[in-house]
Formats: C-alpha cells, structure tokens, sequence
C-alpha cells in the first residue's frame, strides 16, 4: 500500500485568469505542507521524533498530543511557535521563528480542523529506485533451464512459493506471438503447415521470423511509438502550426530497428524529421505555466524515457514523490529558447531557471551553451552508460506489452518496486550490453518459457505491492490489432494508406504471405470505430491502451454501422472465394484464420445451424460476428 | 426501494470496472476520504448548451437598442434587437425570444457568467474548459461534466446510457479532434463516456440493430454468439476479469438494443401536434429527444446547436440576420421543453441549463484589455449594408445562462452587467468553476469529489474549490 502513503494533492493550479473567491478553507498541500517541511519535519518526522513529536501523518500528530483540532489556543505547537520564551519556542536554538503570518497560517490550520491530504505522509517511501545499471549473477543453468529469464524466474518461483506455469501448445502460442510481435493472427497457410507437421513448431525460429518481417513490424508497433511520442494526431496544434508530426522519421526507424540508444538522441537532439516530439504542442492563447512547451518537454522526456512523472513538478516541489520544481525547470531550461522564469502554481518566483539532468550524478549541462549543444549535452547523459533508468524503463514497457504487466507496475511509474529486480536489472543489461537492438530484446523475451506460458487467469486486477508473477496476464486487442485482424480474414482492407501518411511504403518480403500484405491500421486516418475502440487523442502521452470492453464499445460492435458493413463485405469475399465449401468447411475456415485452432465438436455443430444448409452473405457475416465477438478472438491468451 | 434504484445497483455491480481508461497511474479510484455530498434536488441534468458562443446582448441581457441605419457608427450599438417583456416584471429579454419569455416564472436568469479568458479565442478551447471545469492543456485527459455525472451517480435507468450527447457531429469539419478531445469520458473510460446522437431524427438508428437487419436476425445472431461461446473451450479463462467483463458489457449492449426504452430514442413515435412544437430544426428536435430520454431515465443529456466553425452562433458579420434564425430555432423548443416537464411532474427534478462557452460584443474582443487578436470579419466604423450589423467579437467579461427546474429558484434574476459597453459584470459574478459546483449541488454531488489519478487527487470542480450559488437554489433545498 505504499503508493497511497506518499499521496497528496493535485497540481493544476488555479487557470489563469478566474474570477473566484478566495477559499476559506486553509489549503493544506499549498500552505501547510511547505511550512512544515521548513520549520518542523527535520525534528518530527521519519525516524526522527523529538519529544515524542510526530509529524509523520496526522493521526501521529494528534496521537503526540501536539495539537487539539480545530483549538488553536490550546494546542502546544500554536503555544510553542508563538512563545518570547527562547527555550520554549519551536522551532529551537538559532533556528528562525515563524513570521507572525506563518504562525496564523498554523493556528487556523488547526482550528480548521487540521484538515490533511488522505493518505499523505511525510516519511518517504521506503524503495528508492537504483540509477546505475546492476549486472545480476544468473543462476546457474539446469537441464531444461537454460534461459537466463527462466533461470531468474525459477528462484524467483522458488523464493514466492510459486508453481511455474504450464506450457502454452503450439498453436495458442503461434497466435500469441504473431499478434504480440506483429499485431496480426497467423495465416491459414501457417497454421496448416504446423498442424501438417509432425515435429513440434520450432518456437525460436517462428518468433525470429516474426521479427525479420520488417513491414508488418513496423505496421504494428508503430501505434505504440504514436502513442509515446504523441504523434500522428490532427487535433489541437495542429491548425496553427504548433505541432509538427516525425511519422516519416518514426517509421523508418522501426524499418529498420533503429538503436533505442540512437533513437532517442534522435528525438532529443533532433534533425527536421524527428523535432516534432521535442517542440511539443504549441496552444493558442494563454496557457497554465506549467503547460508551456518547455515544460510538456520536460513531462514528456521525464515520461517515456524515465517513467519519471515531472507533471506535479511542473508546477511545485512534487508531494507524490521526491520530484522538485527546479528538476522540471532544469529540463526545461536545456530546450529553452530564452531565458526561463520559472513559475510556481503559476506566479513568477523571480528565479530564472538553469539547465539542470534529472539525475544530475550523471553528468551536467552547460547552461550557458547553444540551445542545440545543451540538447546533445541531454541526448548523451539520456542514454549514458551508466544511465540504469533509461534502460530499464524501456524494457519494462516491453515486458508489459508481451506479458500483460510491467515488471514494475504500473510501466510509467519507474520509482515503484519492480517485483523481481534481478529480472528488471538482468533485462536492462542484456539490453545496452546488445547495442539497444529493441528487436534483440523482443526475441531474448519471447524465446523464455516464461513468455510460451500459459496465462494466467485472473479475477481482478491486482493492484499495488502485494503482486507476485505466476504467469503472462491476458492481453485485450487494441483497436488496430482487433480491426487488422478482422481486415485480414475477410479481405476487408482499404486499398490505399492514408493521405496524410508521409512517403512511399516499403513493399513487403516475398515470403510474407499474401493474406498478410495489406494497408494495415495503423497507415489510415482514424474512424470512429477505431476511435470508439482506443485508438487514442493523443494530446497525452499514451503508453497503455483501455484493457476492458466498455458497454459502449460493446454496442458500437453490436450495432455500428462500419463493423457491420465491413462484415458483410468479408462474408461476401469469403463466399466468393470458397464457392463450394460446405458449412462444415466455411466454420472451419473462419475458426483456423480467426483464432488459430480448428472447432470444436460443439463449435461446428452452432456453426452450421447459424450457416444453415446453404451458406448466405448474411449468414456468413453473422457468423463472423459472432466469432470477433468471442473474448477468445478480443484477447491475447 | 424502488425497483429502478434496485436496477440501478444491479448495473452498478454488473459494469465491473469495465471500460477504465487505463493510464498512466492505474485506473482512477474514488479517494477513500468520504466527502459530504448535499442532498440532491434534481436527477437529471439537461444542458441545452449554445455552442460557438452566444451573445448576451442580443439574447437574454437586452441593452439599448439602435435600429439599422447606414451611416451609423458601430460603436454606438450595444444590441441589435428591442427589448420585450416577459412574464417576470424585472426580466427582459430581446425580441425573438417570446416563448421563452412566457416560461421565466419557472426559473432564474444568471446574467453574470464570467468566463476566463484564454487570450487568443479558440472556440474549442474555452469550450473544453466549460465542459470539463479545466482550462486546456492538462497533463490527464479531463472527464465531460455529464461523464462525472455517469460515473459518480450511474444511470437512472441501466437500460439507458447515463450520458447522452445530442446534436453535435464529431467528423468532418475544421474543429473536429478539438471537439473529441472533451465529448469523452477522459481518465473514466469509454464507460462513462458519451453517447453520441448527432441527428436526433436518426437518433433511433443507435439503438436498433443495424441497417438492413431485421430484428429477428439480430436477436438469432446473438443467441448463436451465446450458444457458440457455450462451446467454446474457455476453460479455466472464464473466471479472468478480462473475459468476465467483456461478455457483461456485451450483455449490457444487447439489453439497450432489445429494452422496450428504444422507444424513447423514436421521435417520430411522438403525437403530432407535440413534434410539431419542437421542429424548429435539429436543435428543436434535440429537445424533444432529451425530454423524451429525460422521461425514461437518462442521467445527463446535452443538446447543442451544433458547434461548426463560422456557423450559427459563431458569427462575426451579420450578427442580426443569424441571431434571428438561431433564436427562431431555440425559442419554442426551450419553452416547450420546460412546459412539458412541468405536465409531466417532473421540472421539480430536471435542472435545465442553457450556456454558453462566452457571451459577444459588438466592439470588444475578449474582455477590455485582452490581447486576443480582433477576429471580426466585417470591419466597419460606421454602418454601410446589414453585415456590419452584429459584429459579435467575442466577449468573456459577461454572459447569459438560464436555469430551470432541479430546485432553482423561479421567476428570478441574478447578476448585472454594466448598461453601457464595457458590458461586464457588475454584480454577482459565477464562475464556470461555481456554476458546476452549483450543477453538482444540485445532482447531490459534493464540488469536491475526488478521484485518485497518477496518485494525484482530480477533482470535480477545478481544485476542488467550486462553490456553489446557494443563492440561486429556492428556500427549502
């Protein structure tokens, strides 16, 4: 429960201009909590309590018999920082005394009840998560254990009391790796190849396959890179010229499985191509200081490429985690055109903010440099050798993204415990150690047993400290991945990429099979649709999609006019192409394209009466719907 | 307890957590801190909302009046349309506005709705922080205010979405992703999202089965779904959280599109002589659609006259010849509408609210002072042909919102603006911030209300510091 102890309040600060009232009510995170941490918390809190004083949390405070709520007068700490009696007066000894201003901000704090962020304390969290890389020594290998992942995760079995989890059969397991490394269900042709086979699939060859089908790669896990970086989106910005897209630079780059390392000095220290991530979103009119483009730069890079969460920061010392106003600054200020007067809750301090890295032991930024020097300056220390967060933080979200769930959860939320550190950290090394080769890593993943598992079932999600892995989570479809599948069993896809998509696309491999050669998701404008099903604004940087079907997405299915057109349109093409096939052989048709297994005795016999003896559109599309319909088609299992 | 609370809690159980936006943080969690909720006096929320902003003085705060003549100078002219008298002695209200002007006994007139202003006017933008509480840009996507109704009191009826949007297309013109960026659910999910009926005359389409499909073999087709997942070899997967609320949400799907409440989606299924009241246009037929879904237990319903850059009520030439049209379009609906929640018994807890996302001055861009970029069209000093007359810059110092019903008082008037240009307000100023907070009061719903996101407390009025106008609320509540 540790992440509700360091709770405290929000950071949006009043709009610029409002009209309101002040409030009466003493505001405890903006008035009370940067008094305390001046005058009382060295002394009372964390460990330190003297004379028996706790300021720790409030119920502490009240325990110490410090203060009576709502009764100033007769409250020690009212009584103490107030007294002429220099051995009385608190805070003690040379220390400088409450201003008479401070001192009633205290007595009506207290006689408002001594009103306290739920949750909030001033004692730290506990875990402070590590900066610098760890080399973890793997235990040895055993027969049957030799992937260093597995090696890992079998002391971590032993050590939690875990029963590993079975294997996954090869067709679940083709399925699930076709959809996670390429976002797209094998083809027929792949899957009557291994059930032809005698042997069992040869897994590692299958997934480096996958991964060697560059095209289809790229087509899928350009959604995800959209979503992080904020791109491919027509809305605010863009009218004015405040938003520039790197579509071009962001595809080529996973074309050719660009370096991570490589990568983001690219997006830092940017050419024409890549600058658009860096300069933000420029808004027209006034905006909340901590909204400016300098800042969103320091939200944003402090996001993905840390999990560092600098949005309270942008706006005062962070109450959440150890996070400060001059840390968001200090980013700031590297990109900062000009000088940079750094705001707090929107009001000018008079300070003027200095290029500060946020892990500042790393190395340091010259200020006084050219704009594009203190941008390589940054670029070099992100991706710094002994810069551990970097790397970490990229392969967490990859283990999410195969696993169902982060290694630390949840992904941007870096400072939290990762459930096994040896994993995070083993993980991490292996990924600068082979030159940040981001497919490398897909595979060194997807080669463990842990990822050919079967998942594990789950009756609600589990929040918070008291997670152990037992196994792959199940995954939900996101909107690309759910629509590619259906344009891709009933050759439904449209014709041509969008307009706005930049350049020509690079042909596809001739051993890609043809179902697999259309113009995916991902390279179309957004419908409504994809809009209703997740495919995200991107005014924020996404990292994780929706992972449940919301009653309005469920009708959208149910009764929309684009999934429905476009089942009719597929039944009529899979008619046309199988015009003598029996219903028998239509159900078997749509269950080995749609879900990589062939029906089930029961599953043919609903089938066929659905199909009736002679096979309609109608028929056929009701089918298909009924079978994206299944949670087994919408999950990654 | 009455059967629908009962279905109420039923749904409630069944939505799971179904639908959260998953972000950053984790889902967001109510803050375990209880906050007092006031008691409620309505239930049901019906925003009548006068998109690309409305301007009071030609509206509902009357001021002097100058006929069109040329060779008038324009910054003579404050309103463009005499003032008429309406049932309440101390309210005016401009000519066109008749039907409206019979029905100001039911309810209050706020003429002293400051907005913020934003510098260089973006529509969309100002009309984000009116319907979310927050200024763009934020670090989270922030939740429509009907998405924190749907959310914090559910549906009153499970077999109708909680949150209904009426009258706005969401594709295909300028503004468009600006639009989507606050008609959304934001960190609550899609669950509590929006409905979106964009032409009330079709609105029956969205809960049908779809085009060319006859209600048999729909029905056939999702029995079929349920007997094939009968078969299907789920095993163990059946008792994940994934799979268990994605068939209730299926589920819940299917009920809207089979529960005899459809019916409140069919305006053509209402009397004649009704209808005819109500069809002014798409707006007029967006009232009767509201008041119909109102009837069988929506939560929030908001109708709009439609948001398009440089159509109906974003004009900056030619004021008066369009003002005349959109009040012919609103003014016998809004009458009617609130006439009949009143027959039916139901005013007493239906609040009503007419706004806007800022008022519009002949002369003024923004408030005195701004630096907003003067984005009139027809830049005139002296009148030559009818364009001049209604320039309508945009102006934040002061507007007009209208409340019925819900427990606000009757007959009243609050707030004033100045007589002569600058227009603001010079008594009684609500915020969009306290105007929620009053909205909120209303529904029984504590201005601050707070869920967990990133960590952070996200509160249903900016900061949790919206107060409401008690003022405005009759004695008793």
């Amino acid at each position: 429960m540790r992440s509700f102890l360091s709770v405290i309040t929000f950071t949006i600060c009043v709009a610029p201009v409002s009209a309101q009232p002040k409030d009466k009510q003493t505001d405890f995170a903006h008035e009370v909590v940067p008094l305390l941490k001046t005058k009382c918390t060295k002394c009372h809190t964390n460990g330190t309590y003297k004379g028996g004083v706790s300021f720790d949390t409030r119920e502490a405070l009240v325990k110490s018999k410090a203060v009576v709520p709502g009764k100033s007068a007769m409250s020690e700490l009212h009584k103490r920082v107030v007294t002429r009696d220099a051995d009385l007066r608190m805070p003690p000894g040379k220390a400088e005394p409450l201003t008479a201003k401070e001192a009633a901000t205290l007595a009506k704090w207290i006689d408002d009840g001594l009103p306290w962020e739920p949750g909030f304390t001033f004692k730290p969290a506990t875990y402070v998560a590590p900066l610098k890389p760890r080399k973890v020594n793997v235990p040895a290998a055993k027969p049957g254990l030799e992937h260093p992942i597995d090696r890992i995760l079998d002391a971590y079995y032993t050590a939690n009391k875990v029963t590993p989890p079975a294997q996954l059969d090869d067709f679940s397991f083709m399925r699930r790796a076709y959809l996670d490394l390429i976002g797209l269900p094998p083809s027929a042709d792949e899957y009557y190849e291994q059930e032809g086979s005698l042997a069992d699939l040869r897994r590692p060859a299958l997934v480096r396959k996958l991964l060697n089908e560059n095209r289809a790669y790229a087509d899928h896990w350009l959604a995800f890179w959209n979503d992080a970086l904020r791109n491919e989106y027509r809305g605010t910005g863009y009218i004015d010229g405040g938003r520039k897209q790197i579509t071009a630079w962001l595809y080529q780059s996973l074309i050719e499985n660009k370096p991570y390392d490589k990568f983001a000095r690219e997006l830092i220290s940017p050419t024409p191509n890549s600058e658009g991530f860096a300069k933000g979103i420029k808004w027209r009119g006034e905006v909340n200081a901590s909204q400016i483009v300098e800042l969103q730069f320091a939200q944003n890079v402090g996001q993905v490429f840390f999990g560092a969460n600098l949005k309270c920061a942008s706006c005062h010392d962070s109450f959440i985690d150890n996070w400060k106003l001059a840390d968001a600054y200090g980013m700031a200020a590297i990109i900062a055109d000009k000088p940079l007067a750094v705001h707090r809750c929107d009001k000018p301090t008079g300070a003027t903010a200095s290029a500060k890295f946020l892990f500042p032991e790393l190395g340091t930024i010259d200020t006084n440099a050219p704009k594009t020097k203190r941008l390589e300056q940054l670029a070099a220390l992100i991706t710094h050798p002994d810069n551990g967060r970097f790397s970490r933080t990229m392969v967490n979200r990859v283990w999410h993204r195969l696993m169902g769930r982060g290694i630390v959860h949840p992904v941007d939320v870096m400072g939290n415990k990762p459930w096994s550190e040896d994993l995070l950290d083993y993980l991490a090394v292996y990924f600068s150690d082979n030159g940040y080769d981001i497919k490398k890593l897909i595979e060194h993943i997807a080669t463990s047993q842990a990822y050919q598992s079967k998942a594990v079932p789950l009756a609600k999600e589990i929040a918070g400290d008291g997670y152990v892995f037992r196994g792959p989570e199940l995954k939900r479809l996101s909107a690309e991945q759910f629509l590619d599948a259906i344009w891709m069993l009933t050759s439904t896809a449209p014709v041509a990429k969008s307009g706005a998509f930049p350049g020509t696309l690079p042909p596809f491999p001739a051993t890609t099979p043809k179902e697999r050669q259309f113009i995916r998701v991902t390279l179309v404008d957004c419908d409504p649709l994809m809009r209703s099903l997740g495919r995200p604004n991107r005014e924020q940087v996404v990292t994780t999609r929706p992972e449940q079907l919301s009653t309005l997405q469920a009708l959208d299915l149910a009764n929309g006019q684009i999934l429905t057109t476009t089942l009719e349109r597929g039944a009529a093409n899979i008619l046309k192409a199988n015009p003598k096939a029996t219903p028998d052989e239509l159900a078997e048709w749509v269950f080995v394209r749609a879900l990589a297994r062939k029906p089930t005795e029961g599953e043919r016999t609903a089938a066929k009466s659905l199909l009736g003896d002679k096979p309609t559109t109608e028929s056929v599309a009701d089918l298909l719907w009924a079978v994206v319909m299944l949670p087994e088609f919408q999950l990654v299992r | 307890m009455t059967n629908r609370e009962l279905s109420r809690r039923e749904y409630l159980q069944a939505m799971t957590a179904a639908g959260l936006a998953t972000l950053a943080g984790g889902a967001p969690k109510l803050r375990a801190e209880p906050v007092a909720h006031p008691k409620a006096s309505a239930d049901t929320v019906i925003l009548l909302w006068m998109a690309g902003g409305m301007g009071a003085p030609d509206t509902f705060d009357p001021k002097r009046y100058t006929k069109f003549e040329v060779g008038v100078p324009v910054d003579k002219i404050l309103s463009t349309f005499p003032s008429i008298d309406t049932v309440v002695d101390n309210i005016k209200l401009t000519e066109g506005l008749e039907h409206v002007a019979k029905v100001m006994d039911r309810g209050t007139l706020i003429r002293s709705h400051v907005v913020a202003d934003l510098g260089n006017i973006l529509h969309s933008r100002h009309q984000y922080h009116w319907h979310t509480g927050y200024v763009p840009p934020q670090t989270v996507a922030c939740p429509h205010i009907g998405a924190w109704m749907a959310r914090v009191l559910g549906p009153r009826n499970p077999a109708i979405p909680a949150f209904i949007n009426i009258g706005q297309k969401l594709e295909g013109h300028g503004e468009s992703e600006e639009l989507k960026a606050f008609t959304t659910g934001g960190f609550f999910g899609t669950e509590f999202g929006p409905f979106n009926l964009p032409f009330p005359s079709d609105a029956v389409e969205a809960v049908k089965p779809p085009k060319g499909m006859t209600p048999e073999r729909f029905a056939a087709r999702h029995a079929k779904f349920k007997e094939l997942l009968k078969a299907s070899p789920v095993g163990e997967m059946a008792t994940d959280h994934h799979h268990e609320s994605m068939l209730k949400s299926i589920e819940n799907a299917h009920r809207l599109l089979t529960s005899k409440e459809r019916d409140a989606f069919d305006i053509t299924k209402e009397p004649k002589a009704s209808y005819d009241k109500y069809n002014t246009g798409r707006f007029g037929l967006g009232c009767l659609l509201a008041r119909r879904l109102a009837e069988s237990g929506a939560r929030f319903i908001e109708v709009t006259t439609e948001y398009v850059p440089f159509l109906h009520w974003d004009t900056h030439e030619n004021g008066h010849t369009t003002y005349a049209r959109m009040k012919k379009e609103i003014d016998r609906p809004i009458a009617q509408l609130v006439l009949d929640l009143e027959q039916r018994g139901m005013l007493d807890r239906t609040l009503v609210v007419l706004a806007s996302e800022f008022s519009r001055d002949m002369m003024i861009e923004g408030i005195p002072g701004s630096t907003a970029r003067d984005q009139s069209r027809a830049k005139t000093d002296k009148l030559g042909e009818l364009k001049h007359y209604g320039l309508h810059r945009h102006f934040t110092g002061s507007g007009s919102v209208l409340m019925f019903g819900g427990g606000i008082k009757k007959g009243n008037l609050y707030g004033e603006t100045a007589a002569e240009r600058p227009l603001v307000t010079t008594k009684n100023p609500v915020s969009i911030r306290d105007l929620h907070a009053t909205i909120f009061h209303a529904m029984g719903v504590s201005p601050k209300t707070a869920f967990d996101v990133e960590k952070r407390p996200f509160y249903a009025t900016e900061d949790g510091k919206g107060v409401p106008v008690l003022d405005l609320f009759a004695k008793g509540k």
